[in-house]
């Protein structure tokens, strides 16, 4: 869009943006909170330390690994298990794990990491305090663990390209924040300025525990191979991240909170938009983003996946990388709104992927026109939970149009279009995605197809006086007042809303986990089936003691960060 | 139990659900019931007693029947989750004058809708007890348990000293278990094409 009178580049559409298929082929960027987090610590000069490390030859033990920041400090209290293989399960549904983890609000005594040993390792079945601020748990990766371990122990590096096919030594199974499981609430945490963006608290958590795992499989090589052992090449030990297996528990997420997902969206938009505003681009910066380009090719070329939807958008996004390549080459990118120039060139050359890589890419040379927008990417907003009753139907009906027009025109009734129905089972108390014409699980469906709700909204509120208070239409039709509540959300969030029908028979899970986890800074997204995904988090990070100004924000990137 | 505050609302939430609530009635009973806590009152106790009156009820008789200057229900007694949703939407110009109320179910239960009629100090006041609250802050008089009873809503400028916020939740387990058992209501039975396809598993994720 172009703004007439200034010729200012206004953000882009929701109804462009909001898309799924463009949600789920969203990239990390510079405002992802991996980065934030690791661009602040090593601003404020954060001290790290392993106060405990308590682990025996079979690997079982405990360990606190400290964060040490201006004003706070904050310790990972590590539980490291004997866990047999067969009980080895990334579902949240597991009982046991490999390790097991609390993120410590300051510095825990012997009681408190005692108190904790009672309960972190049974994760879900135990109890934490205000004291925890997040929950999680990791299991080894059964192929690279052992390979590791032997490798170390008989006097040798393990092999690069089996760490390369696996890119993590642990994956994260969950995470668990904001007062889940009695965690202190997201609100203790609120005002202090080092958790002000989003999940800082869990990041962080991933960060030390990287570095717990990495000292772990250390110390299991020592235990095995005694004089022989040799340390972890300190070069390969950058290249593992920390896995995560992720699944349908996480995808309700950016539905369940239309504001905050708005808060995200809009602030990587803005990003986008200012720097296609920039006229005229310095030399320093295009060598940047040239650079980066370079490296991204690099890192595409390093995601794997089995899933046949995942091999097909990566041919279509390295060949996009390919294209980039050409059209960079023949453009020198300094003059004549140069991002401008090739954000619309890709808008009509490359695919979603590829346009969305190129657009987060983009940011990488501005980092001072873009990284404050990470400061209002929480939700801070609760009065906007609060509907204004004293809005007419007519006003409404309009907001929903506004926010669900292209809804309104879908039939309905018709059955792919609510083949499937959100509910939770029983059984485990996770968030399942069925078949709503095979199994009986209608009357349980959670409020997890807006655009379906929104259509019928609007059409209840046919027969009413446009003039008429829509409070007296709650009153009578209460079953509509979420979606009352979402429409208005609307009206100061645009980007609070996915412009796609998340029941329909062909919806694809993982595009939703993926727009989170990209703002997560994720990268290597391998989708195990429509509806659970693994990634990676800190890969080519540094650990906490190398962590400097040098390195903290650019080692998504391989090859730069060094 | 001690319990953060998220999962007080996430627990009255789903439980409102459970009893009968539509899904945006069960996010007012969620919020509702964490504002009083967050207030150091006794709020899944409160919630656990009204969901227990109206379960099995015939929720729109509950409802006001008009939303002019005096709220009465078809079955004689006002749901506060019901009622209160209608304060808050601002459906009524309340005035020192004030808003007058039929017997409500759980009076103490509208304080929290009340408090949101911001830029003003709002008094709610039933027989036994009243109640001011500017939003954040409450003050309260109670001469015995609130039972059902005729309330009034009006604006006042008496001052309200400022709450302690608190930040856990203490119900008792009995309470807690009523509203446990209500969120049992949300869950389908799992079936084994459930295990299997719900959850998208299938492939080994051990490797």
């Amino acid at each position: 869009m172009l703004d007439a009178q200034n010729n200012k580049i206004e953000r882009r559409e929701p109804a462009q943006v909001m898309r799924l298929s463009r949600l789920g082929s969203l990239h990390q960027c510079r405002l992802s909170f991996m980065r934030n987090l690791t661009r602040r610590m090593a601003r404020e000069g954060w001290q790290f330390s392993r106060p405990v490390f308590d682990i025996n030859d079979a690997g079982v033990g405990r360990a606190v690994y400290s964060a040490k920041g201006p004003d706070r400090t904050y310790s990972l209290v590590a539980f490291a298990h004997d866990l047999p293989a067969e009980l080895r399960s990334d579902r949240v549904i597991a009982e046991a794990w490999d390790a097991t983890f609390a993120l410590f609000d300051g510095v825990p005594t012997t009681e408190d990491v005692d108190r904790l040993s009672q309960n972190v390792p049974l994760q879900e079945a135990g109890r934490v305090s205000e004291k925890e601020l997040s929950l999680s748990r990791a299991n080894r990766s059964g192929r690279l663990w052992a390979h590791v371990v032997d490798s170390l122990a008989a006097g040798h590096q393990p092999d690069a390209d089996q760490i390369a096919q696996v890119g993590y030594l642990m994956r994260t199974t969950a995470v668990y924040g904001s007062g889940k499981f009695g965690a202190a609430d997201r609100e203790k945490l609120s005002d202090r300025p080092e958790m002000n963006a989003p999940f800082q608290a869990e990041m962080l958590s991933v960060f030390l525990t990287r570095a717990f795992v990495r000292d772990l499989v250390q110390h299991m090589a020592q235990a095995k191979g005694g004089d022989t052992a040799v340390p972890l090449d300190p070069v390969l030990a950058r290249d593992f991240g920390i896995g995560n297996s992720t699944g349908l528990g996480m995808a309700p997420f950016i539905v369940n909170h239309p504001i905050l997902f708005n808060n995200w969206i809009m602030a990587r938009e803005e990003a986008i938009a200012r720097v296609r505003n920039v006229e005229t681009a310095t030399p320093d910066a295009v060598t940047t983003f040239r650079n980066l380009l370079q490296c991204s090719e690099a890192s595409i070329h390093n995601w794997h996946s089995a899933h046949e939807i995942q091999i097909a958008k990566l041919a279509t996004l390295r060949k996009d990388l390919q294209t980039i390549s050409g059209f960079v080459a023949g453009d020198d990118l300094l003059n004549d709104h140069p991002w401008n120039r090739m954000h619309r060139w890709a808008a009509k050359t490359l695919s979603e992927d590829g346009q969305e890589l190129l657009a987060s890419l983009m940011l990488e040379p501005y980092g001072d026109l873009v990284d404050t927008l990470t400061q209002d990417m929480s939700d801070n907003a609760s009065d906007a939970f609060v509907i204004d009753g004293r809005q007419t139907i007519s006003q409404t009906r309009d907001q929903i149009e506004n926010s669900f027009g292209w809804a309104l025109g879908i039939d309905w009734a018709s059955r792919e279009n609510i083949a499937r129905a959100w509910y939770v089972s029983e059984e485990k108390l996770e968030p399942r995605l069925g078949e709503r014409f095979d199994e009986p699980i209608a009357e349980y469906e959670q409020p997890l197809a807006p655009a379906r709700d929104a259509a019928l909204a609007h059409a209840a509120m046919m027969d009413w006086d446009a003039g008429q208070p829509v409070a007296d239409f709650l009153l009578r039709n209460p079953e509509h007042r979420h979606t009352i509540r979402r429409a208005q959300i609307n009206a100061t969030a645009p980007y609070s809303e996915i412009h796609d029908n998340t029941i329909s028979a062909t919806v694809l899970p993982i595009d939703m986990l993926r727009a989170k986890l990209a703002f997560f800074g994720a990268t290597h997204f391998d989708p195990r089936s429509d509806r659970w995904v693994r990634i990676s988090m800190y890969s080519g990070a540094p650990y906490p003691e190398d962590l400097n100004q040098g390195n903290a924000d650019l080692w998504v990137y391989p090859e730069v960060s060094s | 139990m001690n319990l953060s505050l998220n999962e007080v609302e996430v627990t009255a939430k789903k439980a409102a659900r459970g009893a009968g609530y539509s899904w945006g009635l069960a996010e007012e009973a969620g919020k509702a019931t964490r504002w009083l806590c967050a207030q150091g009152l006794d709020g899944c106790g409160i919630l656990a007693d009204l969901l227990s009156a109206t379960d099995g009820q015939d929720l729109s008789k509950m409802s006001p029947t008009a939303l002019d200057n005096e709220w009465t229900a078809a079955s004689g007694q006002l749901c506060p989750l019901i009622a209160g949703a209608s304060l808050s939407d601002h459906s009524a110009q309340i005035s020192q004058s004030g808003l007058n109320l039929g017997t409500v179910l759980s009076p103490l239960f509208l304080i929290p809708f009340a408090a949101r009629l911001n830029g003003q100090s709002i008094r709610v006041e039933w027989n036994g007890g009243s109640a001011v609250t500017d939003g954040g802050n409450l003050s309260l008089s109670l001469n015995g348990t609130p039972t059902a009873s005729v309330v009034t809503v009006h604006t006042t400028d008496q001052p309200v000293p400022v709450s302690v916020v608190h930040t856990r939740a203490e119900p008792s387990d009995q309470d807690w278990a009523t509203l446990i058992q209500l969120t049992g209501r949300t869950y389908a039975p799992a079936t084994e094409e459930s295990r299997l396809l719900g959850a998208g598993s299938g492939l080994s994720d051990a490797d």
